[in-house]
């Protein structure tokens, strides 16, 4: 085993460089034409980073989580209108009807 | 042609300074990239992608450091970052998968050869390049550029932004986590 590992390890040795493939200036020059990444591959690759993706599914959980706890209680507004309303149809005292009109002699 | 005069004729947007420029340093920018990322095509993409850089930005290259310095630093920076570009799409091929059904069918680190590696090392080569894969990126760095670029520990220290003392500390820890990786897989 120690052997195998050390064989390994000296494999690098007298390595030679790689080569690059022929033509390259012109395969250089031929990306340089066609020009950089365009605005929606940026936008691909800034979204795709699994932190950003991370953070935007939290937050739409979050989001609907809030809908959810929030969204089924009902409004201050509704309460005090019903409070209000309440008194009124209690005593009538507003109610104004055809036979109270008609009927003024007592 | 000496440095100073390549790089102001680079700034100047000599096309011919660009040529030579290439000629001179794609086999260093190639030769780091395999040894990053292990896959060819790969490599000359990333080749592609450096010249390019080089070609956009050399004209705020201020000539502090040596301009293979330059150019090992651009290098480790792209192939570093295809990698990571590379797990990202790995770990979403893992998803699809689960609920495809499909099966991986991708080749392993291990059968990479490298094609500068001398016949009767190719397996044993192929061994170290599968175990690189599995040390901490700064160690691999250290690594690939001392043993398969020849640069000098100070050169390393040089490229790497960091002391003599720290490339050697690398080198000592990259070598322990090889021989541990490596008795590994010989071991399975």
């Amino acid at each position: 085993m120690d052997k195998l590992v050390e064989a390994a390890l000296g494999s690098f040795d007298n390595a030679a460089r790689a080569e690059a493939k022929p033509y390259l200036l012109t395969r250089i020059r031929a990306r340089m034409e066609r020009g950089t990444e365009s605005v929606w591959e940026k936008a691909g690759w800034f979204i795709g980073r699994p932190a950003v993706a991370f953070t935007g599914l939290c937050l739409v959980i979050l989001i609907n989580a809030m809908v959810f706890v929030f969204g089924n209680t009902p409004d201050k507004e509704t309460k005090t209108e019903q409070v209000a309303q309440n008194p009124t149809d209690e005593f009538s005292y507003t109610v104004a009807t055809i036979y109270d009109f008609e009927n003024t002699q007592p | 042609m000496n440095q100073p005069e390549l790089i102001a004729q680079l700034q100047r947007g000599d096309e011919s300074a660009f040529t030579r420029l290439v000629d001179e340093y794609q086999d260093l920018v190639y030769n780091t990239a395999l040894g990053i990322v292990q896959n060819e095509e790969d490599a000359d993409d990333i080749t592609q992608e450096v010249f390019v850089q080089v070609y956009q930005s050399v004209s705020s290259f201020r000539g502090d450091s040596k301009m293979s310095t330059w150019l090992y630093r651009i290098t480790l920076g792209k192939a570093l970052d295809h990698e990571k570009k590379k797990k990202r799409k790995k770990r979403f091929g893992v998803m699809q998968r689960l609920f495809t059904g499909e099966r991986e069918d991708g080749l392993t680190a291990a059968e990479f050869n490298h094609p500068g590696i001398q016949l009767e090392q190719k397996e044993n080569a192929a061994a170290l390049f599968y175990a690189l894969k599995q040390i901490p990126e700064n160690q691999r760095i250290a690594f690939t550029l001392h043993k398969l670029e020849g640069r000098s520990y100070q050169e390393v220290a040089e490229i790497m932004n960091t002391s003599l003392y720290a490339v050697e500390s690398l080198m000592g820890r990259a070598k322990g986590n090889l021989k541990k990786e490596l008795e590994k897989y010989y071991a399975r």
